[in-house]
């Protein structure tokens, strides 16, 4: 409708104060600190309950083949106990708050090995990456007549976790993400799908058969017309802007729950950064 | 997991914090108030992620925070009417919807109800379902006072991409 043409440009031409964006920090900081106070309240009487019953179920897998099979069917816990977590901590230490939360395969052959280790080289040099950022930051709010006061009790969270996609008493499929958090947000995720009992990594062609390539395309391609509005709007970019164009070995991908293969994209490769990591299953 | 849907939210509002103070703006007029706005429904928007189910519904679910927190700017300032005749501008004592202002200023004159459905379509260019979502009317309601709104500001229906 063109009469609204000159309108939205009325309507855009609204001048934005300079000071938008640190009013949106501080809501964002304000916003992320209510919320933890109250998860923490709420943490905080569950938490007793919680530890108890791993002590006990720790305690009694060891003795029991029942328990063993019983808890087989927990699904944090299941298969045979072959993610396990070895290393969780919280802690600030200069302002950066650190949820650390590093898993560790078993498997007893070398695969698992060199995915641990790979694991944990890529958190220590994401938790040193963010210590230096933070400091660059630091430094140079300061160097640039930044006050102690202005500073405040300025925070940086950086984080590392992991989530099992699925796993069965040979094939495990996780992610590990590790995450940063202050004024701009930076996300890595690391896919691994393992075959415990052949000790290798798993690829979309064992999963999907040779014409694999034309499978996830054509299901990406689907799913990529499927989120287009009546307008035409997509937050997807076109082929010719960078968008979509085919899955390769480099494509990262897990198993979900129910076995179907969902291939994942970071953010900004094929969509606008408000689509966030795009995640798709194959079907 | 929420911890990444988090990330997201904080790029998300960042990334798109022009947008909101536009709007904000739109409603209430004023600079002060419209970065309160933000700020508040920013901060509201961290508090209450949990209830985002679907990452792809963000946008509609931030304007629906942002949305409320300016209305209820608007019912506040109404029941505190300080409001010194010199600080109005000439435009405030006369007719709400001036014949001969541009479309822009007759779209802000529109009563709140009718006038957020026309930003939200036209400036905003949310689809009548998100506009749905965004205010709380069943889809029907939404296009009554679509039309309602486009009617008060004569514009004609000939031709126009409603949906």
């Amino acid at each position: 409708m063109n009469e609204f043409k000159s309108a939205k440009e009325e309507y855009l031409d609204t001048p934005i104060p300079a000071e938008l964006s640190d009013r949106v920090r501080a809501g964002i900081r304000q916003g992320r600190e209510n919320r933890r106070k109250a998860r923490r309240a709420a943490l905080r009487r569950s938490i007793g309950t919680l530890a108890a019953c791993f002590a006990v179920l720790v305690g009694t897998l060891n003795l029991s083949p029942t328990v063993a099979a019983a808890a087989a069917d927990v699904p944090v816990l299941g298969g045979l106990f072959q993610v396990l977590t070895v290393r969780h901590y919280e802690k600030t230490e200069d302002g950066v708050n650190y949820q650390v939360t590093v898993p560790e395969v078993e498997g007893g052959g070398t695969l698992a090995d060199r995915v641990n280790d790979a694991i944990q080289e890529k958190v220590d040099a994401h938790l040193e990456k963010a210590r230096q950022d933070w400091e660059e930051y630091r430094d140079a709010f300061f160097a640039t007549g930044g006050t102690e006061e202005e500073w405040g009790g300025r925070e940086m969270d950086v984080i590392a976790d992991y989530e099992v996609k699925s796993q069965t008493d040979t094939r495990v499929s996780f992610v590990v993400t590790l995450a940063e958090g202050w004024v701009s947000s930076l996300e890595e995720r690391y896919y691994y799908n393992l075959d415990l009992a052949e000790d290798r990594s798993l690829t979309l062609r064992d999963l999907l058969g040779d014409n694999w390539v034309e499978t996830c395309n054509a299901a990406v391609e689907a799913y990529i017309a499927d989120q287009t509005d009546k307008d035409g709007f997509s937050y997807f970019f076109a082929p010719e802007e960078g968008g979509f164009t085919t899955v390769d070995e480099n494509t990262t991908f897990y198993i979900r729950e129910d076995g179907v293969v969902v291939v994942a994209f970071p953010r900004y490769s094929i969509a606008a950064g408000a689509a966030g990591i795009v995640e798709i299953p194959v079907v | 997991m929420s911890v990444i849907r988090e990330e997201q939210l904080t790029a998300f509002l960042v990334e798109e914090q022009a947008r909101f103070y536009r709007l904000a703006y739109s409603y209430l007029k004023n600079r002060e108030e419209a970065l309160d706005a933000v700020q508040a429904a920013v901060c509201r928007a961290l508090e209450k992620q949990d209830s985002l189910r679907e990452p792809s519904a963000m946008r509609a679910w931030f304007y629906h925070i942002l949305v409320n927190e300016c209305t209820d700017q608007l019912r506040r300032r109404k029941r505190v009417a300080f409001v010194s005749p010199d600080t109005l501008d000439a435009g405030s004592y006369e007719d709400p919807l001036p014949p001969d202002g541009t479309l822009a200023q007759r779209v802000d004159a529109l009563p709140a109800e009718v006038g957020t459905i026309i930003k939200l379509r036209f400036y905003e260019e949310l689809s009548l379902r998100e506009i749905s979502a965004v205010t709380g009317l069943n889809l029907s309601t939404v296009k009554t006072r679509l039309y309602t709104g486009l009617k008060k500001l004569r514009i004609s229906l000939e031709g126009a991409n409603i949906e």
